[in-house]
C-alpha cells in the first residue's frame, strides 16, 4: 500500500501510521494548495463502539520545504483532544447526531492548528470540531452535510478539516502482496510451478469498503512558497511536502488510574512523502529508522531507490516479459530516473514544459510545482499520461500512483535520462488493474476532496 | 525534532517532597508526579544531587534537552527516569516535554537497589 502498515513499529500503532499524503493546486480554488495527510489505515466502517479517532497523544504535522534542503521551512501542527460527555455510558452516541454540537454525541474530538515557521509558532485555530465517524442512518443521518459543517475557515484564507473519509487510495493488496501477482497479468507469473493462474483477471480494490482519517488544510500558495506566486520554470514555485507523526519519548501504563501517561520530548515515529517509498523500496530492517528521520537524511537510503529490489524481481517473477529491464538490472546502472522522480524532483529539459526540481539534496518529498494550474480533464496517470498537474507533480487524490510507480520501476521512465534505452512493452502496460472508478465512494469536487466515508450500517464487514 | 542544550535550575528539595531512601515504592521511583505530596525519589534525587553537580562536576554531567519552552512537568504530570547504565550512572529524566541527561553513579546505585 502507499504507506499503510508499512513498517514494523507503525504497523502496531495505527493512530500514528501515516498512510498517504496529497498535495495539489486546488481545482476549484487555484490560488491555493490543498495538503492532505491520512492516518489510521484500513478502518472497517463498523468498528465500534470505540470508533476511530486521532491520537490525543500524537503530534501530527504537515511540512513544507520551500528552500530545497529537505528540512521543514513551514510546519502545520495538529493536536487533538477527546471529550466524553458521559463517561458512564458505553455508547459513542445516545441518539442521532444531527449537528456537531449534538447532545447525543458522547465521544467527540476537537483540535488545534498551528503554523511553525522560523521557530515561531502561530496558532491558527483551536477548539475546532471533527465530525463523528459515519455509523449509520440512525446515528449519523445526513452525514455528508454533517461532515461539511466540519470544514472550518481560518484567518488568512485557510480551510481545514480533520476527520473520517473514504479511502481514496486504490490498490490490489491481495494480489500484490501474494508475491507481486498482478491479476491482469497473473497468467504470465512464474507461479513457482503451482499453476494456479490460467488467464488474466480483473483487479480487486482491497480498500474499496474501508475508511481512513484525514487531516486536510487548504492554504494560499503565497503562504507556502518562498517568493509568492512564481512562473512554471521558477525553482521558487516548487514546494516539497511530507507528513510526520510524533510521540513523546516515554509512554507509561499507569495501572492505578488505568491510563497511559506520556512524558518527554516529541520524537518522530512516522513519515510519508512519496507513496510507496518506505513501503516498497526501503528494506524491512531500515523502515523504522527511515520513519524517524527527516527527508534531509535520505541520502543514506538512496541506493534502495536507484537500485530497487522490485526492479530485480519483475524479470524473475514474470519470465521473458521484462528482458530489457533484466539487462538494465544486470548493468547495475543507478536509476537516475527514479532518483529524479522521488528524491530530487525532475529538472527542466526532461519533460517538456515541466520541472519540479528542488536541487541536489536527496530527500523523499512530494514535489509540487504550484505554478502549474489544475487540468480540466485530468489523467490519473499524471505526467506519464501527459497531465503535468498530476503525480509526480504533487499528488491528487485520484492519481493512480500504483500504476505510475510500477511502470517507472519497470523501466518506462528510464528513457527520460537514458534516451537509447527501450523499455519493455510490458513496462508501459503494467498495472494492478484499477482506476479511480474502483473507489465506490468517488471523490468530492471540493475541499476536502476525499469521499464521504462508508457507514458501518451499510458496510458492515 | 532535535535536542537542544538548555540550562535548568535545580528544584527545591523541600518543595519536591523527598521520600526516605529506605522506603520508596517501585512506582514512586519510576514515576513521581510533580504535584504536592506525590513526588517520587526520581524527582527528589535530582534536586538533592543538582547542587553538588553544579559545584563539582563537568557541565556534561547534567544537561537538560527540551524540545519545547516548557522545562518542567506541570502539576500532576509524570516525571520518569530511564536509568540507562547503572555502572556509569547515566540516566535520562523525562518531565513535560523535556529530557535531562544525568550522570550520577550514587543515585543510579540507589535506584537499582530499590528496583530489585
Amino acid at each position: 500500500m502507499s504507506s499503510h502498515r508499512e513498517a514494523p513499529e507503525t504497523s502496531k500503532d495505527p493512530v500514528a501510521d501515516s498512510t498517504d499524503v496529497y498535495a495539489f493546486v486546488s481545482p476549484d480554488s487555484p490560488k491555493t494548495v490543498t495538503l492532505i495527510a491520512n492516518y489510521i489505515p484500513l478502518q472497517g466502517p463498523a468498528g465500534g463502539p470505540n470508533f476511530y479517532e486521532f491520537g490525543d497523544d500524537v503530534l501530527y504535522e504537515i511540512h513544507i520545504d520551500n528552500s530545497g534542503d529537505g528540512r521543514a521551512d513551514i510546519s502545520y501542527q495538529f493536536r487533538f483532544e477527546t471529550h466524553l460527555a458521559d463517561p458512564g455510558s458505553f455508547l459513542y452516541n445516545t441518539g442521532p447526531i444531527e449537528s456537531l454540537d449534538s447532545a447525543n454525541w458522547n465521544s467527540r474530538q476537537v483540535y488545534s492548528v498551528s503554523r511553525l515557521e522560523n521557530g515561531t509558532v502561530s496558532e491558527l485555530g483551536a477548539g475546532l470540531a471533527c465530525p463523528p465517524c459515519n455509523i449509520g442512518p440512525l446515528s449519523t443521518p445526513h452525514y455528508a452535510s454533517l461532515a461539511k459543517a466540519a470544514v472550518h475557515e481560518l484567518r488568512g484564507g485557510i480551510h481545514v478539516f480533520a476527520g473520517q473519509r473514504a479511502e481514496g487510495f486504490y490498490v490490489d493488496l491481495g494480489s500484490i502482496f501474494d508475491l507481486a501477482t498482478l491479476r491482469p497479468f497473473e497468467n504470465l507469473h512464474a507461479q513457482y510451478g503451482l499453476n494456479v493462474f490460467h488467464g488474466p483477471a480483473a483487479g480487486v480494490n482491497a480498500t474499496a469498503a474501508l475508511n481512513v482519517h484525514s487531516i486536510a488544510i487548504q492554504v494560499p500558495i503565497s503562504q507556502l512558497t518562498r517568493h509568492g506566486a512564481g512562473s512554471e520554470s521558477s525553482p521558487a514555485s516548487v514546494i516539497g511536502v511530507w507528513t510526520t507523526a510524533s510521540r513523546q519519548s516515554v509512554r507509561l501504563w499507569d495501572t492505578d488510574n488505568g491510563e497511559t501517561l506520556s512524558s518527554g520530548p516529541y520524537r518522530q515515529v512516522s513519515r510519508l512523502g512519496n507513496p510507496l517509498v518506505n513501503e516498497v523500496l526501503i528494506p524491512l530492517g531500515k523502515k523504522d529508522l527511515w520513519n524517524s528521520l527527516p527527508p534531509s537524511d535520505d541520502k543514506q537510503f538512496a541506493s534502495y531507490v536507484t537500485n530497487p529490489e522490485l526492479a530485480g524481481l519483475l524479470p524473475a517473477l514474470y519470465p521473458g516479459v521484462f528482458p530489457n529491464l533484466a539487462a538494465l538490472d544486470a548493468s547495475h546502472a543507478a536509476r537516475a530516473d527514479l532518483e529524479a522522480i522521488l528524491l530530487t524532483g525532475i529538472p527542466s529539459g526532461i519533460v517538456p514544459g515541466f520541472q519540479n526540481y528542488t536541487g541536489p539534496v536527496l530527500a523523499d518529498m512530494l514535489r509540487l510545482n504550484t505554478a502549474i494550474r489544475p487540468t480540466k480533464k485530468p489523467n490519473s496517470l499524471g505526467i506519464i499520461g501527459g497531465d503535468l498537474a498530476g503525480y509526480p507533480n504533487g499528488r491528487r487524490v485520484f492519481d493512480d500512483v500504483v500504476t505510475i510507480e510500477l511502470r517507472a520501476i519497470a523501466g518506462a521512465t528510464y528513457p527520460l535520462v537514458h534516451k537509447s534505452y527501450v523499455p519493455d512493452a510490458a513496462a508501459k502496460a503494467i498495472t494492478d488493474g484499477l482506476t479511480p472508478a474502483s473507489v465506490p465512494s468517488g471523490y468530492l469536487s471540493r475541499f476536502p476532496y476525499l469521499g464521504v466515508p462508508y457507514s458501518g450500517f451499510d458496510t458492515p464487514s | 525534532m532535535s535536542d537542544h542544550d538548555h540550562a535548568g535550575s535545580p528544584a527545591d528539595p523541600a518543595a519536591a517532597g523527598i521520600q526516605p531512601e529506605a522506603g520508596p515504592s517501585r512506582r514512586s521511583i519510576l514515576w513521581g508526579a510533580a504535584g504536592a505530596g506525590a513526588a517520587g525519589l526520581a524527582a527528589a534525587a535530582m534536586a538533592r544531587t543538582a547542587p553538588a553537580l553544579a559545584a563539582a562536576t563537568a557541565p556534561a554531567a547534567r544537561t537538560r534537552l527540551p524540545d519545547a519552552p516548557a522545562n518542567a512537568a506541570p502539576a500532576g504530570e509524570p516525571v520518569v527516569v530511564h536509568l540507562r547504565d547503572v555502572r556509569s550512572g547515566e540516566m535520562d529524566v523525562f518531565a513535560g516535554t523535556s529530557r535531562t541527561r544525568l550522570r550520577d553513579p550514587e543515585l543510579a546505585a540507589r535506584l537499582a537497589r530499590a528496583a530489585r
